[in-house]
């Protein structure tokens, strides 16, 4: 039986064709990230961490392999079905907020909340609890230019957390943000994690991400360490059938 | 029923989300009305061309159907299509009136009106001392004329006086060229007259003519005793296909009879083609082209806005509302421009006389602008579906964006 939130990668390729060549991005690639984790992918440019990123959330669907998250399997979904799933399931956080610039923080935190059956009172009694959450409530009139980069990314989370997604998925959250901003943000993610039970899934090339993560994979030694195993397994399956055939002779 | 159920609701979540997006796309639309004012500017363009090829066809067909009366007949030389190619003899008009079916008065004298109308070569100076010719209607009238003009109204001045050269001018003329006022002088093929008087019509083709004495008409225009039509009214209207195969079995009489409603409609339309011939086609080709301006200014609000759009789909709005979202956009764009094509033609010219050279006449006719509210409603109907098209082919763009690219870009 699975949890709720586990998000559960299974035998993933995933390739894609440029031009005449087929670019393989991911092989054969398995992950369990268990409800409540908060998990940073780090490693360098080009191994497909957002690409795994936009998997989870059902932006993106594999070549081969099985994507399932609380134990729903999304990657045969149509894109129907995704976008409903992903309305109520996922919340997203991006490097740029990308907020609306003609709303004003509340405006932009209510708008996941025009796909739920809410009247707008109760939208806006949401979307002013996920910015009391972030510590935005004074901000909540201010337009987007208004507001520094670090306060539009806290209204980004706001906006990610208000339909009370239990997974959300944060590409380079703080990728744009000084150092202190950038501890601001990953501080809240982790009171997110620790306080809300939300599942965290966070691409970053900060290293002291670390220090919030409650797990960090290093991608490129995952997946070297992934491939070992899986080589190692080959040999043992390939001796063992040797072994058999020896005895059978 | 379940299903029916989900594809209500289904509709329902759509049309929610595509409002919610719709109003923000509004919102920001100050922002991008530089970018859009390609658009906007072709789209009132072909508005405006549109409005006013309307507005000239009804003001004339206005004009014209409301110069004819049912009961009255016009009578002219066999084969003559106007006025102005007839010739008739002063017996031809005797053995009409004779005719029993003809409105008598009552000291049983038949109701006819014989009238001469010559195309007019008219002189005078304009408000900077400029010789101005133009080219108008001169009708010769009878004394009873007025009868088939009920409508007739001598809004300043007098009549003429017969045997005088005077003439009164019809009210369209008066507006159209404000220096003929009541006593002025002007020259007409060579001679003086004396404008007595100015008339109205309600607006009719006669508004366009000068009027005078039909005896001097003749004289000045060298007719002899000739006249050129002749107007009059039957006791029952029903007579008249029997009276036109009595007046056709008439060795004495070689004339074609036609209701002056039915003259007039033919006219209206043999003039309103033209302009609809050369004004739509202007119009379909401009609305080619705003169409092209609706579609690239689209596309470029697509592209400037592709991870705004992906947001909105990783948020969880279905492409379809997204869609919809950009149709309405292109349709409020259409919007702001049909108002600003129509709204400064209709402050300017509604109700403005315009004037155009009737061919069968060759003299001046003159008509109103009438730029009512059905015509606003179909130009700016032009609008809105150059905008909807224009809006569709970004809106499907906008659908199938793929998300993943699109926040990468």
């Amino acid at each position: 039986m699975q949890n709720n939130n586990e998000i559960i990668l299974k035998a993933i390729n995933k390739s894609y064709q440029k031009g005449d060549n087929t670019v393989v991005v991911h092989d054969n690639f398995n992950l369990t990230i268990k409800s409540g984790e908060f998990v940073a992918l780090m490693g360098p440019s080009g191994l497909g961490k957002s690409t795994l990123l936009h998997l989870m959330g059902g932006l993106d669907q594999p070549t081969q392999g099985e994507v399932w998250i609380g134990g729903q399997r999304i990657d045969n979904l149509t894109q129907k079905q995704l976008t409903q799933w992903r309305a109520q399931s996922i919340g997203f956080v991006f490097q740029s907020h990308h907020l609306l610039p003609v709303l004003s923080a509340q405006g932009n935190v209510e708008l996941p909340l025009a796909l739920t059956p809410l009247n707008r009172k109760q939208r806006k009694e949401h979307a002013s609890m996920a910015l009391q959450l972030v510590s935005m409530s004074e901000r909540a009139d201010h337009y987007p230019k208004e507001l520094s980069g670090g306060q539009e990314q806290r209204v980004a989370i706001a906006r990610a957390i208000v339909s009370d997604p239990q997974i959300l998925l944060c590409d380079e959250p703080t990728g744009n943000l000084d150092r202190k901003t950038a501890d601001e943000i990953l501080a809240l993610l982790a009171k997110l994690n620790s306080e809300l039970g939300k599942t965290i899934v966070m691409v970053t090339h900060d290293n002291k991400a670390a220090e919030y993560a409650t797990r960090v994979i290093n991608l490129e030694s995952y997946i070297l360490s992934q491939n070992k195993a899986q080589a190692e397994a080959q040999n043992n399956k390939m001796n063992k059938a040797e072994v058999s055939l020896g005895s059978n002779l | 029923m379940s299903q029916s159920l989900g594809l209500i609701e289904q509709l329902y979540i759509n049309i929610k989300q595509a409002q919610a997006l719709t109003v923000i796309n509004f919102k920001s639309f100050p922002q991008r009305i530089a970018a859009s004012l390609v658009s906007i500017i072709s789209i009132g363009c072909v508005a405006a061309v549109i409005l006013s090829v309307l507005a000239m066809t009804e003001g004339m067909m206005k004009t014209l159907h409301q110069s004819g009366l049912d009961n009255t007949i016009l009578v002219m030389r066999a084969g003559a299509v106007s006025e102005l190619q007839s010739v008739m003899f002063p017996v031809e008009m005797n053995i009409l009136a004779n005719n029993e079916k003809v409105i008598r008065d009552e000291q049983g004298q038949a109701q006819v009106s014989a009238e001469m109308f010559v195309n007019a070569e008219v002189n005078f100076n304009d408000a900077s001392g400029e010789q101005v010719s133009k080219s108008l209607a001169l009708r010769g009238i009878s004394a009873t004329t007025t009868l088939f003009r009920p409508n007739f109204k001598l809004v300043s001045g007098k009549l003429f006086n017969t045997g005088v050269r005077e003439l009164l001018i019809g009210q369209a003329i008066a507006r159209r060229m404000p220096e003929l006022i009541v006593d002025r002088i002007i020259t007409l093929g060579g001679a003086q007259w004396k404008i007595s008087g100015i008339f109205s019509d309600e607006n009719s083709v006669f508004e366009s003519e000068l009027w005078a004495d039909i005896g001097m008409v003749q004289s000045d225009y060298q007719r002899g005793n000739t006249i050129q039509s002749i107007r009059l009214a039957l006791n029952d209207s029903n007579d008249l296909a029997a009276l036109e195969k009595e007046w056709q079995d008439d060795p004495r009489l070689n004339i074609r009879i036609i209701t002056e409603k039915q003259f007039f409609a033919d006219q209206a339309e043999s003039l309103t083609r033209l302009i609809r011939w050369l004004g739509f086609p202007v119009a379909l080709v401009m609305a080619l082209g705003a169409m092209v301006a609706a579609l690239n200014t689209m596309y470029a609000a697509i592209a400037s806005r592709s991870k705004e759009i992906a947001t909105h789909k990783a948020i969880g709005f279905t492409p379809f509302a997204i869609s919809v979202s950009i149709v309405c956009e292109a349709v409020l764009i259409a919007l702001v421009g049909g108002a600003l094509g129509i709204l400064p033609l209709y402050l300017v010219f509604d109700g403005w006389t315009a004037a155009t050279q009737n061919a069968s006449s060759l003299s001046q006719i003159m008509f109103n602008f009438d730029i009512n509210a059905i015509l606003i409603a179909k130009s700016m109907a032009l609008a809105l579906l150059i905008g909807l098209l224009g809006g569709l082919l970004p809106a499907f763009k906008a659908m199938k964006l793929p998300v993943t690219q699109a926040l990468r870009d």
